[in-house]
């Protein structure tokens, strides 16, 4: 049997305004609203509803066979309310279907994991109490932002009460002769393990419009066909997972409708469900389909889903990243230390993993989907804005 | 008596120091009764003739303000009223119209291979011509430029021609060859100045003729004047030192208000190798080991923002020195009335506006022992450009002793008070009646 374990990233950073020095000490926002308005009401257009209302038309259908599950940032939630409160709405319907997992993460999709664990579990105990509120959803499995992991994670994470499972990357440099499709366990075997299978996944994420690729046009046919492959390998009878994880804006935003993304989706659950060995399942379900003895992997150092590298360099990398990141984190003492709360809250707003994602300076491939992602001219803009802030941030300390 | 003046820069068309110069200068001579044709590099074949000191401030802002220039090309007037109008001028000179449809540039070879009878002569225009033929952007503005003046030069009376910089002498030697009248140069800087080194051949030469083919070098500073005379070689009786200027202008207030609660250290000019932006770094680096909570801010634009950007989050100098990006009129109004001190180490600067402009502020400056400013004033530290540790003494000083600091401000805020443009105008005028006598 092989179940296909659908996560789903929903998240929007609150990007900054063109912060001057000469804006310092005037009281002004930080964050670009109109921006961010403008953003959100976009791509709630192009993905949120649409996808969401697809989801729920295929959750229904296949009652309840089909399963899906999301990691909604808080930052995300907080500008649905503000800018596009149709979507959360729409995102409610899908929880009360009982089909939606929703997972834990930080609520500022943020890199503190890296710096400051107290603020870091701050973080993922805000973001759970959001999604009991919002969703009145028990979280059970966790994602670092960018699903960036190692084996002190774990440890951390299993101090937290409720979380059993973690999603992570299959990098090749850890999982060597392994195969993703098995569910593994953390170093010290207190907590599950579910890998991407980053092939299968951006074979949909990134892959799917490029002309240049040799299986375009993707259809379900054939990729249906490679998911059986798989399965072919399997000749014990244990269970596979086949982890595909992604950017919900993949639907409508990275690819657009006119790709065919959407009848893609729209295709794919009934197919899979035709055949009796092919199903969906929740990350949180692991324990219940792993029929084995699952392999600890030992993961020392940080590892993500971003960029070649998969490593921390798409955010740590040169030294405006770490010079601004290091700042910061040195402020989040101070204000602790001051207990301002607003401060907090604007500390934590910086916090987000998406402004370090900016200033970075990689070229080549990955330089091209960093640029998409940003609202900047350059990554030494990005830096002075940010920084700019900080100088303010620490002002209104003093 | 009547100027024709050709200059590359002039509020608001500017992007340093010597638009403000022209501007002081240029006011101060209005007043002493003297009439200056102003021929500027705008994009319509126009001059401005200026006769009353308000002249200056009336420049029809359309011709000058690249955003402006633009808006105004794509309107349409139905009347000449109505076009006067919107450029925002009161009186209707025919010459602020075109004079012609710019053609493709023609004229410059036949003009600079025509044979002279003097052999100095005959090889300066060979230098000239030979060198102005680079075919980037800025070189074919020149050439532009320089096609224009024989139009002008010859529509035009005039007693004596006057050229700021390299950029204009081929139009102001033009011009002399069509008038036969005498032509001043104005050294503000030279490609020495500007490159820090050895700098651009072909620059070096056009400085050179237009030197040449003058009939006075005026040099902004002394430190200029020594430049002219060991590297180009310029006969030292036609040259006059006078020093640059600043007159307050009464409209401004100087208003202080802090941005940071902390001291604040300016740096305030282009990012480029001339002006020493990695000197101010590097005494950053030192001060806020001693005094974390100064700030430094660097203003300004140029070829080496991004690496001295990149250079100080290496340092890890955290969000203490930040990057104020190009300012405007208003901003550096704003920057100057929320600093305390301010830093020029220019590695060479023949005179240098900003710190006095800094000083009308009340800041304290700081400048390089190498600018030609450091000739004018008393109060103001000067300090060798690279001599990294005896700035960030004096820096680490006045933060210790912000009362030093203050009264050496406050002294400099008088003496500035003294400096006026009137007598450097007093001075070129000076050189204009030795010539027409």
């Amino acid at each position: 049997m092989l179940n296909f374990v659908f996560y789903f990233q929903v998240h929007q950073p609150y990007r900054l305004r063109h912060i001057n020095v000469l804006d310092i000490g005037t009281g002004q926002d930080y964050f670009n609203d109109e921006l961010n308005r403008m953003v959100m009401k976009k791509v709630a257009e192009k993905c949120y509803l649409p996808t969401n209302s697809l989801m729920l038309t295929l959750i229904k259908r296949f009652y309840p066979k089909f399963k899906i599950s999301y990691s909604i940032t808080g930052v995300a939630i907080e500008q649905f309310k503000k800018y596009t409160p149709e979507v959360l709405e729409s995102f409610q319907a899908l929880s009360e279907t009982g089909c939606v997992e929703f997972l834990g993460e930080t609520y500022f999709h943020s890199l503190a994991y890296l710096y400051d664990t107290n603020e870091f579990l701050d973080q993922v105990n805000m973001h759970r109490d959001l999604m009991k509120h919002e969703f009145n959803a028990e979280t059970e499995t966790f994602r670092n932002t960018e699903l960036i992991y190692q084996d002190r994670l774990s440890d951390i994470i299993y101090e937290v009460e409720g979380f059993k499972t973690i999603l992570t990357e299959g990098v090749d440099r850890i999982m060597k002769w392994r195969k993703p499709l098995y569910a593994y366990k953390n170093y010290t075997k207190t907590m599950n393990l579910l890998c991407k299978y980053y092939k299968m996944s951006d074979d949909i994420a990134f892959r799917f419009s490029n002309k240049g690729w040799e299986e375009f046009p993707l259809t379900v046919d054939k990729y249906v066909n490679w998911v059986n492959q798989l399965t072919l390998s399997e000749d014990k009878n244990r269970n596979l997972f086949l982890n595909l994880f992604m950017d919900y804006e993949t639907f409508g935003e990275h690819q657009w409708a006119e790709t065919g993304i959407f009848q893609f989706m729209e295709k794919l659950p009934e197919m899979v469900l035709a055949l009796p060995h092919l199903g969906f399942i929740f990350p949180k379900e692991v324990s219940d389909y792993a029929n084995y003895q699952q392999e600890a992997l030992s993961i020392p150092d940080p590892i993500s889903w971003a960029d070649e590298q998969r490593d921390l360099s798409a955010w740590l990398e040169n030294d405006m990243q770490k010079n601004a990141i290091e700042t910061l984190y040195e402020l989040f003492m101070k204000i602790k230390m001051k207990g301002d709360e607003s401060l907090l809250r604007q500390a934590r707003l910086l916090s987000t993993s998406d402004h370090f994602y900016y200033m970075c300076t990689k070229y080549f491939q990955d330089g091209d989907v960093h640029k998409y992602f940003s609202p900047y001219d350059s990554p030494d803009q990005a830096y002075i804005y940010f920084i700019n802030a900080l100088a303010d941030l620490e002002e209104r300390l003093s | 008596m009547k100027i024709l003046m050709f200059t590359w820069e002039f509020p608001p068309l500017i992007s340093g120091g010597m638009g403000m110069a022209c501007y002081g200068m240029i006011k101060s001579l209005l007043k002493l009764g003297i009439e200056i044709d102003l021929v500027l590099p705008t994009k319509e074949l126009i001059y401005f003739p200026l006769v009353k000191v308000e002249d200056v401030d009336l420049l029809p802002v359309v011709y000058l303000d690249p955003v402006r220039q633009k808006e105004f090309a794509r309107m349409e007037f139905l009347t000449m009223q109505e076009k006067m109008e919107y450029m925002g001028m009161t009186v209707h000179p025919e010459t602020y119209l075109q004079l012609a449809e710019i053609q493709k540039f023609q004229g410059l070879k036949y003009f600079f291979s025509e044979a002279r009878s003097e052999t100095v002569v005959e090889k300066v225009w060979q230098e000239v011509a030979l060198h102005l033929m680079g075919d980037e952007d800025l070189f074919q503005k020149v050439q532009e430029f320089t096609y224009r003046a024989e139009k002008i030069a010859k529509s035009l009376n005039y007693d004596i021609i006057h050229c700021h910089d390299w950029l204009t002498y081929p139009a102001g030697m033009i011009t002399k060859k069509i008038s036969n009248k005498p032509l001043v140069v104005h050294i503000h800087a030279t490609e020495f100045d500007r490159s820090g080194g050895a700098g651009d051949e072909r620059i070096h030469k056009i400085e050179h003729a237009g030197m040449v083919y003058a009939d006075r070098v005026i040099a902004v500073s002394k430190y200029t004047s020594q430049m002219i005379m060991s590297r180009y070689r310029i006969d030292t009786m036609k040259i006059r030192i006078i020093h640059n200027a600043y007159s307050i202008d009464d409209s401004v207030v100087f208003q202080r208000k802090r941005i940071f609660s902390g001291p604040t250290i300016l740096f305030l000019g282009r990012i480029t190798l001339q002006k020493g932006p990695d000197y101010f770094l590097d005494v950053a680096e030192r001060v806020l080991q001693s005094h974390p909570e100064a700030r430094f801010i660097m203003a300004g634009s140029g070829d080496m923002a991004r690496k001295i950007l990149r250079k100080s989050a290496s340092m890890r100098l955290k969000n203490r020195f930040l990057f104020a990006g190009f300012l405007n009129r208003t901003q550096v109004e704003k920057i100057l009335g929320a600093s305390d001190i301010y830093m020029l180490p220019s590695v060479s600067e023949p005179f240098g506006i900003a710190p006095l402009e800094a000083m009308a502020y009340g800041v304290t400056a700081i400048i390089s022992k190498q600018a030609g400013v450091a000739e004018v004033v008393n109060n103001a530290f000067k300090i060798d450009f690279w001599d990294i540790d005896r700035m960030t003494e004096t820096l680490n000083y006045l933060l210790d002793n912000p009362d030093v600091c203050e009264e050496m401000g406050r002294k400099g805020k008088l003496e500035v008070h003294q400096i006026e443009w009137d007598a450097a105008a007093s001075k070129i005028n000076e050189v204009y009646t030795e010539l027409v006598q």
